[in-house]
């Protein structure tokens, strides 16, 4: 069963109201399912940020409607969308990931703490997924004592330590040199084998397109190809 | 208690700039104390001087006496008054007057005058006016035709001590009568009032002049603290007769005092709201800087699921904690420079006319109401919580979208 459907969707922007409209993209319709692992890939300005912004409920479409978990979410109100992205979706952002005034255990217990789980339980399942994702030996510090890569991984075990539903990636190795890239995206993939987590991310980096296991083609905001990628063996 | 933390982390985030929002609260409110601490000790003082000076905490005559001054107007059921008045809760002593409007003059210069006749002995537990004395000596008991007078009333019908004077009013029964009294003592108390139109003798004396036999015209009771008037008139109601005496407070004999009062604090409140407005925009203008710096990491933080009313919620915190610091730096300076103008006072040497037309001493030392600090800290903390809305408000709109991609 499909975890996320977009339906027709359109998105357009337009900076005043005489202004010409942009079509971010036009017509879309696709499927995720459960379990998958799926790159959204284009040139920029193709659209992809903008398709993950609307699954993620941070943005609403123009036109056409979008489903997540089974609940149309394209005209929920703002406090029922916080409560969405808080419970049923993961974000991992190229930058400005981190609460930088938090320390790395801190930035994964926030979003539990943002759930009302108690100070008990928060800890214990920060310092597992920590654990996991040999992350344990940073938890004291804060964002601008690690590198760009373990902040990475620090905003990966935020992003599923509340097991939502979805976890969405927008160039998440943008900023990182191509080893580390691979390495976050090879255990992101080892994450979503292992532990059946849904992931989409855009990217335009060929070599992160490859890890997945189906590849979303835009261009000008219109879907241009849907294919399986060409698997690399972990 | 994690958003508490945040707000505390983000304060100390640039700690250059949350230091000087600190200290720009920490100063005004210390200045706000300083200045209630000015006003609370010289309207304290004020309050005093005219009860040590003048009226007592409370007085006791015959009704309408106040109003007219008439001789005739003897304290009635005296004996029984007095004993009955001894008795009650906080009386620290007492005396009894005689009093009039009189004529005061030589063969060349006259001036109409308020006449006291006191009791030397006990007058000087009551009042201060022997304090006060410039020249020659407090009269005594047994001085018959004996006076003191204000030094500007001794300038104005040119006498010095020693002088003779004459003094002549209407008696009891009507008649005029007066007498020629030696200048034992000039008074210098700084108020214009009593050193220009007030001339003291012996109650014995006044008493021979009115014609008053042994009674008098005024019981003025000091008690052992001003916020035990209250007390004092509650008891005092089974004392005397409704229709026969009347019972007054310092301020209801001296009502210019508590105008006084009033108006400077209706000027301390005037430059409160002023550093009030200057504080609250200082706070606004650190948080509103601390949110628009932070934009991005709002837009994320209500990405993953921080709701509109957390991030109000934080920044109000943030607000609130500035406030907090200055506040506690601002009582402790506040109090500080209160505590030490308040042991060495502060002179003002050169406004000695200005201020004897309203009893009030060069020398003030301040001394400040936990009252108006309290109301210093309520107004600051509703008028800056009320400004710091603004940012809050405005990180509480923020669309996670545009916040996270803001160029």
């Amino acid at each position: 069963m499909p975890i996320v459907q977009v339906n027709n969707v359109t998105k357009v922007f337009k900076e005043r109201s005489n202004s010409i409209p942009v079509y971010a993209l036009a017509s879309v319709s696709i499927e995720i399912e459960e379990g998958a692992f799926t790159a959204v890939c284009g040139p920029s300005g193709s659209g992809k940020t903008t398709l993950l912004n609307l699954i993620g409920c941070l943005d609403r479409p123009t036109e056409g409607t979008i489903t997540l978990g089974g609940e149309a979410i394209s005209s929920l109100p703002q406090r029922k969308l916080s409560a969405l992205r808080l419970n049923k979706i993961g974000f991992i952002f190229q930058e400005y990931n981190l609460i930088p005034t938090l320390t790395a255990i801190e930035n994964v217990e926030y979003v539990l703490w943002l759930q009302k789980v108690s100070a008990h339980e928060r800890r214990k399942r920060a310092i597992e997924i920590c654990q996991r994702f040999k992350i344990d030996k940073l938890v004291n510090r804060r964002p601008f004592q690690m590198s760009r890569g373990q902040q990475q991984r620090v905003a990966v075990a935020r992003a599923i330590v509340h097991k939502p539903s979805i976890v969405l990636g927008d160039e998440l190795t943008a900023n990182l040199d191509h080893k580390t890239g691979t390495e976050l995206m090879e255990f992101l993939r080892e994450l979503n084998e292992k532990e059946n987590i849904t992931f989409l991310y855009a990217t335009h980096d060929p070599a992160m397109m490859k890890l997945a296991h189906r590849i979303i083609s835009l261009q000008d905001g219109k879907l241009i190809n849907e294919k399986a990628a060409i698997q690399t063996d972990l | 208690m994690l958003l508490l933390k945040l707000a505390f982390l983000n304060i100390g985030r640039n700690p250059r700039r949350s230091a000087i929002t600190v200290l720009a609260v920490g100063v005004g409110l210390a200045a706000l104390i300083f200045l209630w601490g000015f006003s609370d000790g010289t309207n304290n003082q004020m309050r005093e001087n005219v009860i040590r000076l003048l009226t007592g905490h409370v007085q006791i005559h015959a009704a309408d006496f106040q109003k007219t001054l008439s001789a005739e107007l003897i304290i009635p059921d005296r004996i029984p008054v007095l004993e009955k008045i001894k008795a009650l809760p906080h009386v620290s002593s007492m005396t009894e007057r005689a009093k009039c409007e009189a004529l005061i003059g030589t063969s060349e210069k006259s001036r109409g005058i308020l006449l006291t006749g006191i009791d030397p002995t006990s007058e000087i537990l009551v009042t201060d006016l022997k304090n006060y004395i410039k020249e020659g000596e407090f009269l005594l008991p047994g001085d018959e035709r004996k006076a003191i007078i204000g030094d500007r009333l001794a300038e104005k019908i040119q006498v010095g001590l020693g002088d003779k004077v004459v003094i002549m009013t209407q008696a009891m029964d009507g008649t005029l009568s007066g007498y020629a009294y030696q200048l034992k003592g000039i008074f210098h108390t700084g108020s214009q009032t009593l050193d220009e139109v007030s001339a003291y003798i012996t109650l014995n004396s006044a008493q021979d002049l009115l014609g008053l036999g042994e009674e008098t015209h005024e019981i003025v009771v000091r008690l052992n603290r001003r916020d035990a008037i209250p007390t004092f008139l509650s008891a005092i109601k089974e004392i005397v007769s409704q229709d026969q005496h009347e019972v007054l407070t310092w301020n209801e004999i001296m009502p210019e005092v508590e105008q006084w009062v009033d108006w400077s604090e209706a000027i301390i409140r005037t430059i409160l709201m002023a550093v009030m407005i200057v504080i609250g925009v200082s706070i606004m203008n650190t948080v509103l800087m601390s949110v628009l710096e932070r934009t991005r990491e709002l837009g994320v933080m209500m990405a993953i699921g921080t709701t509109p009313g957390q991030v109000i919620r934080l920044i109000l915190l943030e607000t609130f904690v500035l406030e907090l610091f200055g506040i506690a730096l601002g009582l402790l300076g506040g109090y500080l420079v209160t505590f030490y103008f308040g042991q060495v006072g502060i002179a003002f040497p050169e406004l000695e006319r200005a201020f004897s037309r309203s009893y009030m001493s060069t020398v003030t030392y301040t001394h400040v109401e936990p009252f108006h600090v309290v109301q210093s800290i309520l107004i600051l903390l509703i008028m800056t919580s009320f400004i710091g809305l603004y940012p809050a408000w405005k990180a509480g709109r923020m669309e996670p979208i545009k916040a996270i991609y803001r160029p």
